[in-house]
């Protein structure tokens, strides 16, 4: 245990599972791999239902069999890319809660959570009149935007993360 | 496995490649990139968003393969929804890597991993042009997917997976 260690965030980092990583030559770029790997996945297969939503893809096609293609991979990658994250930041605790771009993605995380939750209970409920149309409503087109510009967001604040940890005091 | 890559690092270090690097590294581009700290992470962005509508696109065309996703459409109809994020992607991954490369000459071009993730590359492109070419084609006029096209399927996936790696790894390479 650090000596300098009160915070809560500093005692998860000497924490014996923080340390561990820290200290290894090789499990952080391993975990950011897979970390890297999961989100190209999330992102990837998100963008797919996105582009129909939008009307810009597979028009023909039933959004219901789109999301049903995606989703199982959507969220296996999702759980990797959130077991991976967390271990990741559990690593560097400290320094990841006093930089704003973590703050940043994790709060556009959220945002992007809050606009599939409503889509999810409140849009789809009328799907079957919309499912095989090309033209969607404006409220799925809206949310599908709202989707893409969230997850463009969190790959940004993500990668600003790399390049400013360390440099906001701690 | 760390030694082996330092001994290709300090080879590269005697070979045209690390002069080119430094030449590289004096181009007013390169300087502009190297003083605009965004410059660099925003590659990088477009970089990652690039490889994931791509990989996003090949997960989906190979998984109608082993039918368990777009089993309402047919190979043609599943090829022509995908095929060209592929190939636009690509190009974008192209344009973003030259652009990160030239902002980081020596970090690129000084770097084993960086020459074992270009072969790999060549490698996807040219089983990728095969496969799309010529197999997706043939399924789309009616054939069907033997463990052979099957096999291949899964190995453009692990490819690309290990290409991501060796991407993140461009980071931590022994230099």
């Amino acid at each position: 245990m650090n000596p300098a260690s009160t915070s809560l965030w500093d005692k998860i980092e000497y924490s014996t599972l923080g340390t561990t990583i820290a200290e290894s030559t090789w499990m952080f770029p391993t975990l950011e791999t897979i970390h890297v790997i999961c989100l190209v996945s999330v992102l990837g297969t998100i963008f797919v239902v996105d582009l129909r939503m939008l009307g810009w893809t597979s028009n023909k096609f039933a959004v219901t069999l789109a999301a049903k293609d995606t989703l199982p991979w959507t969220w296996g990658a999702f759980v990797g890319a959130a077991i991976t994250g967390g271990l990741l930041w559990v690593s560097k605790a400290s320094d990841y809660m006093h930089n704003p771009y973590f703050l940043l993605k994790m709060a556009t995380m959220a945002l992007a959570g809050l606009n599939m939750m409503y889509f999810h209970f409140m849009t789809w409920r009328t799907v079957e009149h919309w499912d095989k149309d090309a033209t969607m409503p404006v409220a799925v087109k809206v949310a599908a935007a709202l989707s893409i510009i969230l997850w463009l967001g969190v790959v940004f604040f993500g990668r600003a993360i790399g390049f400013t940890l360390g440099i906001f005091g701690s | 496995m760390g030694d082996l890559l330092y001994a290709f690092t300090e080879w590269l270090r005697t070979t045209w490649v690390n002069n080119a690097s430094l030449a590289i590294s004096d181009w007013k581009l390169a300087l502009w990139l190297d003083t605009h700290f965004w410059a660099i992470p925003i590659m990088q962005c477009f970089h990652i968003l690039a490889i994931s509508a791509a990989f996003g696109a090949i997960l989906m065309m190979n998984l109608r393969i082993f039918r368990l996703a777009g089993t309402d459409r047919t190979f043609a109809e599943t090829e022509r929804r995908y095929v060209r994020w592929v190939w636009w992607s690509l190009l974008v991954l192209l344009i973003s890597g030259i652009g990160m490369t030239i902002a980081e000459p020596v970090r690129e071009l000084v770097n084993p991993v960086f020459w074992i993730k270009m072969p790999l590359v060549v490698v996807a492109v040219l089983v990728s042009l095969w496969f799309h070419g010529r197999v997706m084609r043939r399924l789309a006029t009616g054939g069907t997917a033997g463990p052979v096209i099957k096999t291949v399927a899964v190995f453009i996936i692990i490819l690309w997976c290990v290409i991501m790696l060796c991407g993140r790894w461009i980071a931590y390479a022994p230099v």
